[in-house]
């Protein structure tokens, strides 16, 4: 039993982490919205993680998951508010959609794109979130390109101060949660046979098929994983903290770079190298845009180089294998 | 009975014919060797074996399962193994964690739990002398070793069949009689038939195999006991090419 629960110290800096944001965003004053997109950095790195750092698989379309999950939260919000009776329900409805239309759309992205491999995989997949931003504008699906806008909706089912409280601090705790149990399902992925089986096939395909590993089926796991995981940042990141919804906002191609940038700075395929990721690029992001305003970009580039130049295997990476043979290693992985 | 039966295999890339009408039986437990000079489908025929091509023509029975279009993932579990002729480690787990992979997903696949697969892993490089390797990550072998991870993540997998693909290329002499003797062992003690391709190592196979099949441009020229095999004046042919006219 020790032993067992041994396998999931690595889980206690990550927790650890979260917790001293969200103490520093509760008791400095003004650091809030900092913290909030600090959260909002770490959960989209920690959801991506599953899939980029687990499987190597690069998918440049990954923002479409956070869209339909902003778009199932919308969806809930705006179609069920006049149901008398339901109440906050309305939001734990909207989780439930943005799931459940994040796993479908994965499901049938995966099905097709993951039997391609490499650059043909990253092309693909941006084909499909600049098709699916096409589709809802083009046939005007959900309002098209008008967006949803769904503010009086969350106060009419909340009442006006409730809302409020949700847009600008329960929204990021639902993000900071999210993260956390992103953490700890890529921790007990690592430990199941699922990881073993990713670990192979990122490693060798081939070699991992002929050893018995379905690696159609390990694959799809961590892609439906990492995108709902996606679906439930975009609903409470984006749908609840600002309650609209634009398609050209939402499969923006600008946020799956980011989080392909943020899992490669802190660690593809390590635990902890999500959250170094995210608050590595989110800090540096914020303190370069009020330093050096615009040319926070200028100055941006060149940090994010050096540091894959200088760790390749990431801010983590490389301190897993610096720390390998002393007692933190239990603990970084 | 045969534990895996090739019937007529024929694998084309276009307009190339790769393997021709192949057919041979391994009773479990046995060790063929199969040899052939480079390009004579040996590779083609592990492929086909293993799952990585299915053939044009013929069949392929493993333990009375015809296996011809199954796919590869689905072989490893009925009991067969192979080790590639570049090894192909997954190179930055360790060599335990490759090691208990074989154990996982081999014919022990939903047996076993991650924890008794890993323990598998420990006994197994204990048998194969990797213990100082045992946290290290695969990538940083050497050739030798990688090879020896291999053969061990093969028998990890507990196999009714091992298919060694050039296990001994790039090996002193002293380190293939000593891999020999330690494969002849293990077969003989877990009664794994075991397939061990070689292109020119002869060295291995007359120590090793009870029979050898030998191939040539695709064909079976000969399947024989391993010394008549060896002395056929056909394999002498592909080998060697003629012998000179007597004056």
């Amino acid at each position: 039993m020790k032993k067992q629960i041994a396998k999931y110290y690595p889980i206690i800096p990550v927790f650890a982490a979260y917790l001293v944001l969200f103490l520093i965003g509760r008791n400095v004053t003004g650091t809030w919205q900092l913290v909030a997109m600090l959260l909002f950095y770490c959960a989209l790195g920690q959801a991506f993680n599953i899939f980029l750092g687990m499987t190597g698989y690069v998918d440049f379309g990954y923002v479409a998951f956070m869209g339909v999950g902003t778009y199932g939260m919308a969806l809930s919000i705006t179609r069920l508010a006049n149901i008398e009776g339901l109440g906050a329900a309305v939001i734990a409805i909207g989780f439930l959609l943005a799931l459940l239309m994040s796993t479908l759309l994965s499901l049938a992205v995966g099905a097709v794109a993951l039997r391609l491999r490499g650059a043909y995989f990253a092309i693909a997949t941006i084909g499909v979130n600049e098709g699916f931003r096409f589709l809802i504008e083009g046939a005007r699906i959900w309002n098209g390109s008008e967006g949803l806008i769904f503010t009086a909706q969350l106060n009419q089912i909340l009442g006006r101060e409730t809302a409020s409280a949700l847009m600008t601090f329960w929204a990021d705790i639902m993000v900071l949660i999210i993260a956390a149990l992103a953490a700890f399902v890529t921790l007990f992925y690592m430990r199941s046979k699922i990881g073993y089986a990713l670990t192979a096939l990122r490693e060798d395909e081939d070699a991992a098929k002929v050893m018995g590993i379905n690696v159609t089926k390990f694959k799809i796991i961590a892609f439906v994983t990492s995108a709902c995981f996606a679906g439930l940042v975009g609903a409470a990141s984006w749908a609840l903290k600002t309650p609209y919804v634009f398609p050209p906002e939402v499969f923006e191609i600008h946020y799956t770079i980011e989080a392909i940038i943020i899992v490669l700075l802190g660690g593809a395929g390590t635990l902890l190298g999500p959250v170094a990721g995210g608050l590595i690029y989110g800090i540096s992001k914020y303190y370069l845009s009020i330093i050096l305003p615009g040319f926070q970009l200028l100055i941006f580039a060149p940090i994010i180089i050096l540091i894959i130049v200088l760790f390749p295997e990431g801010v983590i990476g490389m301190l897993k294998n610096r720390v390998k043979n002393s007692a933190l290693a239990r603990f970084i992985i | 009975m045969a534990l895996l039966t090739v019937e007529n295999v024929t694998k084309r890339f276009g307009g190339l014919v790769a393997v021709n009408r192949v057919s041979f039986e391994i009773r479990q437990g046995e060790f063929i060797g199969i040899v052939g000079p480079n390009g004579s489908g040996k590779t083609t025929l592990f492929n086909v074996i293993s799952g990585v091509y299915f053939p044009e023509e013929g069949k392929v029975t493993f333990d009375d399962i015809d296996i011809t279009r199954l796919p590869p993932y689905k072989r490893a579990p009925l009991g067969i193994g192979r080790t590639f002729q570049i090894p192909r480690p997954f190179a930055s787990a360790t060599v335990r964690e490759n090691i208990a992979v074989g154990a996982m997903f081999g014919s022990l696949s939903g047996k076993v739990s991650v924890d008794e697969s890993l323990d598998i892993a420990d006994k197994t490089i204990e048998r194969v002398n990797l213990q100082e390797h045992r946290e290290k990550p695969a990538g940083t072998l050497t050739p030798v070793e990688k090879k020896l991870m291999e053969i061990a993540r093969a028998l990890a997998m507990k196999p009714k069949l091992l298919l060694m693909d050039e296990a001994m290329a790039g090996m002193h002499p002293n380190d293939i009689d000593q891999m020999v003797s330690f494969i002849k062992r293990i077969a003989q003690e877990e009664k794994i038939a075991i397939v061990s391709m070689v292109e020119h190592i002869m060295r291995a196979v007359v120590g090793m195999a009870e029979r050898v099949i030998v191939l040539h441009q695709g064909s079976k020229i000969v399947d024989a006991p391993t010394k008549e095999a060896l002395e056929d004046p056909k394999v002498v042919e592909v080998y060697l090419g003629h012998p000179p006219e007597e004056k």
